[in-house]
Formats: C-alpha cells, structure tokens, sequence
C-alpha cells in the first residue's frame, strides 16, 4: 500500500516535472507550486479558460499594486 | 456568496485560494520587508480578498454559461479577454498543436517545438492527470513570449502604437454585444464599411469620403511639403511588375519623415485595418483601403508610412498574380493541354485559398484579442501583424509568380511545347522549389498526353481533336493524285512533327512512338487485322502516367517489339511479300534463265516486227508457253498470275525489241514495300538486262550460223570473203565477250551481290517494316547504279552532266553498233551465200557445156562482164582510193563470168566499209567506256573495267574535258582509222596470195 501511493507521489512529480519544463518553454511564469496547484484544480473541474483568466487577472492586480507600492516608496 | 462558497467542492477553494495567495503574496512579501504601513497592509489584503472574489465569480460565470452575454468584467476594460467561443469549439483538442504552433512562429529554430514534442509524448504515457488537453491548454494561455515580460513589467500604456483605435473599431464591429464601446465607434463609424467589402459599387464613394475626411485633417498641420508628396503619393500606384522604383522611394523618404512626426494625428488606414483587408485582397478583390484598379495595377492608400507601404507592396504581388491568374483559369479556350493546365493551376490555386482562409482565421482571432487599449501588446502577442503576413506568404507568392510566368509563356504554345515547357522549369531550374512544383504541374498537364500517346500506341488511333500530338494527320492536298494516296498509307499518312515533341521523351522514342502508332493503323487498315489489333490493345493496355519513365519505357519498347513482330510477320505470311520480291528477282531481274531464254526464243521473231504489229494476246501467249516450258510453272500460282507482258508506249518506228517488257504486278499493301517508284525501277532494269538478252542472242544465233556455215557455204568461198569472215568473227567474238561480262558483272557481281544483302538485312531479327523498306529501297539503288543505270549523273557533277555520256546511253550506243555489226555480218552471210550459188551455178553450166562439148568457159562470157565492171571500178577507184577494191579488180578471175559481179563487188565493198568502222567504232567506244570504269569511285564497277580488259587488249581512255575529249577522240580516230588500214593492208595481202593460189589451182 505504501508503495503505492509512494508510486502514485513518484508519478505526479514525474507529470509535474514535465508540465514545468512546457511551462519554461511557453514562459507562463508558473513555479511548480503555482503549477501544481493549477493541475489540481483543472483536476476537479475548473474550465482551464476560466482559470487563466484568473491568473492573468491576479497578476495585473499584481502588477498595479507593485506600481502602487513602488510609487508609495517613490513617493516617500 | 458564502452560500456559494458551500456548494463548492473544498479542494477547489483550497486551491484556489492558496494560488491567489501565492501570485499576490509575491508583492506583498516584497512590501512587508519594507515596512509598510498598517493600512497599507490591511488594503492589501482587502484587495486579496476581493481577488479571491472576483476570481470565484469568474469561474463561477464560466461554470454557468459560457455564452453569457454580460462578462462580469464588462465595463471595467481590465483586459480580460474571454474567447470562449474559441475554448469551447474544437481547440480544446489540439491545445497541443496550438502550443507547437505557437512555438514555431515564435522561435526561428524548431529547437523548442520538438522539445515540446518530446515533452508531451511524455506526458501522454503518464497516467496521473485525466484532463491533459486542459492544464496544456491553460499553459497556452498563459503563455507570453519572451520578449514580453519586460513590457509586462514597465508601463503598458506609454507606448501605445497609431494603430489603436481602429483596432478597437474593429473588434467592435464583431463583436456586438460590447456595448460599452459605443460613442468610440460612432466617432469614426463612416470609415468603416462591412467586413466584405467587395461590392463595387459602394466602394469609390466611400473612398472619396475617406479622402476628403482626411485632407482637412492634414492640412492642419500647414506643411506646404506634405501636401505635395501627398500628391505624389495619390498618383503612385503600384504593379507587381516594379513594385519599387526610385522615384517612388524618393518620395517615400520624404513621406516617412512626415509620418514619423505627425504619427499621432494623422488618421490613415492603420495596420489591423489593412490587416483585416488582406484575405480578401489575396484574393482579388478590391478592398476599402486596396483598390484594384485594373486588372494588373493595384492602389495603395496614399498615407501610409514608408514601411508599411513597403510590405503592401509585398502583398500587392500574390494578390494581382492571383487575380490574373484566376482570369486565366476562368477562361475557357485552347485545346486538352491547355485545359489540363487550367485545372492544375486551379488546383494550386485552391492551396493558395486554404492558406488564405487559415491567414484570415489567424487575423481575425488577432484582432479579436486586444479589447483592451490599456493593452497594446495584445496584437503582438497574437503574432500578426502584415509583416508576419508577408513572410507567411512568401511561399505561395513564389508559387503564383511561378505560375504567372507558365502562363505567360504558355500563351502561343500548344501541345508538346508546353509540355516541354513546364519541363523545362521542372529539370532547367536550380530552384527547387521551381522544380517541385513544376513537377506537380506536368503531372496533371501530362495527362491528356499521355492518354493520346496510350490510345496510339495501343490502338493507332489518333484522338487529337486540337492538334497537340506530335503525329499529325498532314492534309490531303486535293492536287494529289488519289491512286497515290491510297498506296502511300504508310508513308504519308501520318507525320512526325518534330516540333511538338515535348522534351520529357526523347527524339529516338518519339520515333519509336509514331512507327508503333502507324504500324498499328496500318495493320488495321492497310492489312485488314483489326481484329488482332484489338485483341493486342485489350490485352496490353494499360495507363501511362508522368513520372514512371522506366515503366513507360519498357511497356514502349514491348509494344514496339510486339507490333513490329506482327507486321513482319503478316507481310510474310499472309502478304508473301518476300515470295513476291524472289520473283521480281527471278522474273524482271532474270533471274531464272531458262525461262527468259524460253520466252527470248519464241518471242524473237514476232518481235523482229515493228512495234506496232504486236499483239497482246501473241505475247501473252507466248508468255504462257514460256512459263509453261520452264521451271517457272512450279512457282505458285498466285505469282505467276501477276507476271504480264506487254509493250511499253509506242512510239513510231521501233520494233518489238524496243517496247516488250514484263510486268509484275504489285497491289496493296505490298506495294508500300514495293512502292510505284520501285516498280519503275525494276522495269528500267529489266528492259536493259532484255536489250543486253537480245544482243547476246542475236550475236549468238549469228555467231551459230557462221560457224554451222564455216564448215559448208563459207568453206567454199573462202577464197573471196574468208579474210572477211575472219575479222567478223573476231569482232563477234570480242563483242560476245563483252556482253558475257557485262551480263556476268550485272547478274553475279551486281543483283545477286545487293539481293544477299537485302536477305541479311531483312532477315536480321528487330527488323521494322522501314527497315524492310529502307533496305529494299537500298537494294534497287546499287542495282541500278552499279547497273551503270544513271550512274553518271549521280556520281558526276552537274556541269558535266551533258558533255559526259552517262553509262546508260553509251552502252546503249555500245549494244546499237553491235546490232548493226551484226546485220553486217548477217549481210556477209547472205553475199557468201549469194557467192556461192553463183559459183554452184557456174560449175553447173561449166558442166552441162562440157557435157554438151562445148568449151567450159568461152571469151564471150570474159568480155560481156569485162566492160561494165572496169567502168564501174575506174569510178569507184577515183571516188574511194579502196585497195580492197583495186585487189577485186585483179584477183578473182572466177567470179568475172557473172554478168551482176559488178553490183555484187560493189555490195562486197561497201559490207567490208560497214563492217571495219563499226568495228572501229566498237572498240574506241569500248576504250572510252573502259576509261571511264577505271575512274569509278565504286570498286565493282572498276572490277567491270578489269574483267573486260583482262589481258589489255584495249587501251582505256580517260576522256577529260570537252576539249581533251574531241582531242582524243581524233586521235583515237585516227589511230583506229590506221589499225583498220593495216588490218586492210594485211588482208590484203593475205587476199593476194590467196588468189595466186587459186588462180595456180585453177590453173
């Protein structure tokens, strides 16, 4: 049983594994956490549409909060 | 919300929540090292928290409708673009190919596409995730190319390119339920017309709009420079033909300055526009901004920038090729290859359509994408822009310029020729691709050929309804005479037209090809077998196709031999062609000896008659017995019956000898061996071969009378004319010698020697019917050439022609002296008779008077017969100084008792005159012929000369010119003139002591 799951941990890496490297090559910007958090996800239903819309949404919040807080310093 | 938040599954919310934790915190770690402030911090949270928010009602809008008219982020314009028509549609099962393509038009090396490859067969083993397509597609999506990231992270909108508004436009204009655009799009909503915008009607107008809309807009900036090189640039227009010319990039460098300052300002057809334009220039059709104005001349829009202009001018090229292009392939002239090339280029054409169709799909989806004008990498990220157009067309404008030019060229060429063509681009061109796809070309074009060239070599037919083959059917001149015609169905009715031979097959099998095609038709309808030729074709057809040429080779070559086998052997066997030429050879060629003999013998004394007292039926008679008598009645049948005689056209004063020849009669399809130029041939022989028969006749039946003679009547007055008679049979006997040879060189050394040449050749196995043909032609030249038969004219220049006597006619004049000769000698004979009798008489009375008791011989009878005769030779004397007749004068005493031994001497006289010159004669023509045999380029006709002059009795006598010729010949004269007196002299002599001796005998 043990070996198993320990089976099934091996092959998630693996998948994982595979999936950064196609990740690096279309420059996503994912890190594995962020990556293996969209598999699991896209796993349990999410429309994969749905989810890089979110993630395109998140980073440019992202990005005009950086500004923000880059202005705040600049400001300062 | 928190009701919401229930029915999801927790995993999700995990995960979804730890992922906006971690794609935020990444700023807010970076904050808290600062130190922030607390309400900074709590607005930074504040604001996660309504991430997870929005985000949980982003998905929550996918998971209802994807459809959903109203986006949650509607209004906001934050740029969150929802294609869910493209993710809900086929996308979602190729993600894969997507990201390959994507891969491949962003990176110029295949290097990370085949990476990816490799990857994704990877993940496919894999059997942890069940929903591969999604997180792959997801990735895409994610995707952004490299040189993205920095603009990502500085400002997006500083940089907002002219092309802005009008790209918006466009999405608008799509898609309508983005309402919120409105009042943008009313602003310039009259410089848009519908997406098609082919109508040609509406097109001017709305140009002229646009034109005068912009004008006031520029004059604004009251540069007096810019107007004018806006006139400049009104005026240009552009052709594929020379799409830049200097002049043209002069202007250009001043419009470029311009543009680059008042880049903002200026509204002109910017780049989406244009872009959205292109698949419907591409293919032809004039847009708002492109303008066709005649079918090879397109209009840019005057205010563009230089670059952009250059790159329209790029795309201008494909879009006119393929206008004209489509003009051609819509026409509908020319003949089969014309159409067939119609069809490939369509074909072509249809490619050229399909890239034109994924272009206007890529476009499309690029300018759907940029919703956002806070977003001006969109279109770049989407990857189209009229650059990337231009090379992704690259391709297919080779391909069109390639296939314009073929076009061109294929103009006024029809048939091979521009099979030949298009060869010539497929195996002449070093471009490959040139090559390639002209060899996808004459596949299809080929067709139509190659269908003739089966229907030929398989069937003979000729189905060349336009007249591209390259046999052709020459027109039958109506001046031609029809027998003629139906003869020459082998040589005339079909031609090699060597112009239309196209370049795929070489010369040698186009000749292969057309013996095959004629030898076919005429089995069919020169030998009556169509059976077996359709019996041949049903068997051995089969397709031919461009490319296979060693297939179509040895299926050529097969088709070759078997037709050829066949003709031959029909001739053979059912046309007995082979049998009829053995009895031409025996026959008109006299070859069978006792048959000639036969017939020469029982003809001869009806033919002594003149010409026009022959009967057909006497000589048919005749003919019959002759056959009858002879070997020939063996030959079969069916030869014999085409065996005539007949006499040739009469001409006044001939006799029978002169117009009797034999006839062979020839009827198709022999006869195209065997042609009517051939049979005239073997007449010409055959009438001198039977004049050289009858000379050699007449001089044997003479030469047997003299003999049988020698021994009774000649014996007897040998004392009188026995010197005569020596020097006739001399003569008889050098001229017996002559025709031996001459019959001898002609039958042995001559026709047998060609007719064992026509066996090897025609026996040799591959043999065609041209070659029958040839070889049988060849045959009856060097018969009658080395016959002597028109030799001269052919192996002597044209300016000699008339002074040198062809062989022909001087043995003609040869065997003339030699027929008087022998009337002379004939007229001899019958004197020596006539002597003789009158010698018989004079014993006769001698002895009745002696009986009676008379004296024998009485004074009387001396002086009766004294007085006229030495009148009549006093005369004679002083006319001809003749020692002949002075020698009558004394010697003979016998003869002196008849009472005509005058008229008798005279005749005597005037025989042996007749008898020295034409014997003369004979030998200074026979020297002269001899002479000119020893110059005969041809060894057999030399080994003639030698055979005659074996032991150099005769001296040969080159005549040379004109003027040397007279020359010799009066020296030639004179020398016989002086052997014939010493021959005269001699026998004289000879005449002397014979007398004395009879006169002591009679004494």
């Amino acid at each position: 049983m043990p070996t198993q799951s320990d089976d099934k941990r091996q092959a998630a890496r693996e998948v994982i594994d595979i999936l950064h490297e196609i990740s690096t090559l279309l420059n996503t910007n994912l890190d594995r956490t962020d990556l293996s958090l969209c598999v699991s996800l896209i796993e349990n239903g999410v429309n994969p549409d749905a989810l890089a819309t979110i993630i395109k949404d998140l980073r440019r919040e992202d990005t005009a909060i950086s500004r923000t807080v880059a202005d705040h310093e600049f400001a300062k | 919300m928190s009701a919401r938040q229930s029915t999801r599954p927790r995993r999700i919310e995990d995960a979804l929540s730890q992922l906006v934790d971690n794609l935020t915190h990444r700023f807010s770690f970076a904050a808290a090292e600062d130190d922030l402030s607390d309400d900074e911090y709590e607005a930074l949270a504040l604001r996660q928290q309504d991430n997870l928010d929005r985000s949980w009602r982003l998905l929550d809008a996918y998971t209802n409708s994807n459809n959903d008219p109203t986006s949650p982020n509607g209004g906001q314009g934050l740029g969150v673009t929802r294609r869910g028509s493209l993710a809900g549609g086929e996308n979602i099962n190729n993600a894969s190919d997507l990201i390959k393509r994507k891969l491949l038009r962003e990176n110029a090396s295949p290097d990370k596409a085949v990476r990816f490859s490799n990857l994704y067969s990877r993940l496919l083993t894999q059997p942890v995730l069940s929903q591969k397509w999604a997180i792959l597609y997801l990735l895409y999506r994610l995707s952004t190319p490299d040189d993205y990231d920095e603009g990502f992270e500085e400002d997006g909108v500083a940089r907002s390119p002219p092309v802005e508004p009008a790209n918006l436009q466009n999405i608008l204009l799509k898609g309508q339920r983005r309402q919120g655009m409105g009042p943008r799009m009313a602003e310039n909503s009259d410089e848009e017309g519908p997406a098609i915008s082919s109508s040609v009607s509406q097109l001017p107008a709305r140009l002229e709009r646009k034109a005068s809309q912009r004008r006031p807009e520029r004059e604004v900036e009251g540069d007096p420079e810019l107007e004018l090189a806006r006139e400049h640039q009104r005026s240009r227009k552009m052709s594929d033909a020379a799409p830049r010319d200097p002049q043209t990039e002069g202007q250009g460098v001043v419009q470029f300055q311009l543009e680059s300052d008042n880049q903002e300002q200026l509204p002109q057809p910017a780049e989406p526009g244009l872009l959205r334009d292109l698949p419907f220039n591409l293919q032809g059709l004039s847009s708002s901004n492109l303008e066709f104005s005649s079918s090879v001349t397109l209009k840019l829009p005057p205010t563009l920038p230089i670059p952009l202009m250059s790159l329209l001018n790029a795309l201008a090229e494909p879009c006119l090729l393929y206008k004209g292009l489509s003009a051609f392939v819509d026409s509908a002239s020319g003949g089969l290859l014309n159409q067939s090339l119609r069809a490939a280029l369509s074909n072509e054409l249809r490619s050229y359509l399909g890239l034109v169709a994924t272009l206007e799909g890529e476009i499309r989806r690029a300018l759907a994408a940029p919703e956002n004008s806070n977003d001006p990498k969109s279109a770049a990220k989407t990857g189209v822009t009229l650059k990337r157009c231009v090379v992704w067309t690259r391709d297919a404008t080779m391909a069109l310029r390639l296939m314009s030019l073929i076009v061109e060229e294929a103009q006024n060429k029809k048939g091979g020729q521009l099979i030949s063509m298009i060869h010539g681009f497929s195996t002449s061109h070093g471009d490959p691709f040139v090559c390639t796809l002209a060899e996808k070309l004459l596949a299809h074009v080929t067709r139509p050929f190659y269908d003739m060239l089966r229907q030929w070599i398989y069937d003979g037919e000729l189905s060349d309804p336009y007249k591209e083959f390259f046999v052709v059917e020459p027109e039958l001149s109506p001046s031609t005479d029809p027998r003629r015609i139906a003869t020459s169905v082998w040589e005339d009715k079909y031609k090699l037209d060597d112009d239309t031979v196209p370049s795929i097959i070489t010369q040698d099998f186009a000749k292969k090809v057309f013996l095959i095609g004629k030898s076919l038709n005429f089995i069919r309808y020169g030998c009556g077998d169509s059976a077996w030729v359709e019996a041949y074709s049903k068997e051995t057809s089969k397709e031919l196709r461009y490319g296979d040429t060693a297939s179509l080779e040895t299926s050529i070559d097969e088709a070759y031999k078997t037709t050829m086998a066949r003709l031959i052997y029909l001739m053979d066997e059912k046309f007995k062609l082979f049998d009829h030429l053995r009895a031409l050879k025996k026959y008109l060629l006299l070859g069978q000896g006792d048959f000639i003999a036969l017939l020469m013998e029982s003809l001869a004394s009806n033919l002594d008659r003149p010409a026009n007292s022959q009967y057909r039926h006497t000589l048919t008679a005749q003919l019959e017995h002759a056959i009858r008598a002879s070997n020939a009645q063996y030959d079969s049948p069916d030869v014999l019956r085409r065996l005539d005689a007949r006499m040739l056209e009469l001409s006044h004063g001939e006799i029978g000898w002169d117009c009797f020849t034999l006839e062979y009669k020839i009827d198709a399809p022999v006869d195209v061996v065997i042609t009517p130029w051939g049979s005239t041939q073997y007449l010409k022989v055959f009438n001198f071969l039977w004049r050289v028969k009858r000379v050699e006749f007449a001089l044997g039946s003479t030469w047997r009378r003299c003999m049988t003679g020698a021994r009774g009547v000649l014996g007897s007055v040998d004392d009188k004319v026995g010197s005569d008679w020596k020097r006739a049979r001399c003569a008889i006997a050098e001229m017996i010698h002559f025709v031996c040879q001459l019959q001898y060189y002609i039958l042995f050394e001559v026709i047998e020697a060609s007719w064992d040449q026509l066996q090897a050749s025609i026996s040799k196995p591959g043999c065609t019917l041209d070659d029958l043909i040839e070889a049988h032609t060849k045959y009856l030249n060097s018969i009658t050439h080395k016959g002597l038969l028109g030799s001269a004219s052919s192996s002597k220049g044209a300016s000699n022609k008339h002074q040198e006597e062809s062989f022909l006619s001087q043995l003609h004049q040869i065997l003339k002296i030699m027929l008087a000769y022998k009337d002379a000698v004939d007229g001899l004979y019958s004197f020596s008779v006539a002597e003789f009798t009158r010698r018989q008489e004079l014993s006769a009375k001698i002895e009745t008077r002696t009986a009676q008791g008379r004296w024998g011989v009485t004074e009387r009878d001396f002086i009766s017969s004294r007085r006229p005769h030495g009148h009549k030779s006093s005369v004679s004397s002083l006319s001809t100084p003749n020692i002949g007749a002075t020698a009558d004068d004394i010697g003979t005493p016998s003869s002196l008792v008849n009472h005509d031994l005058s008229a008798d001497d005279h005749m005597l006289g005037s025989l042996r005159v007749r008898l020295r010159d034409l014997s003369a004669e004979f030998k200074s023509r026979l020297n002269i012929l001899l002479g000119d045999l020893a110059y005969q380029p041809d060894v057999d006709m030399r080994f003639l000369g030698v055979v005659m002059n074996f032991n150099d009795v005769y001296e040969p006598v080159r005549k040379r010119r004109a003027t040397t010729s007279s020359r010799d010949k009066e020296r030639l004269r004179r020398k016989a003139a002086a052997a014939g007196g010493s021959a005269e002299n001699s026998a004289q002599r000879k005449d002397k002591r014979d007398t004395s001796g009879a006169e002591s005998a009679g004494n």
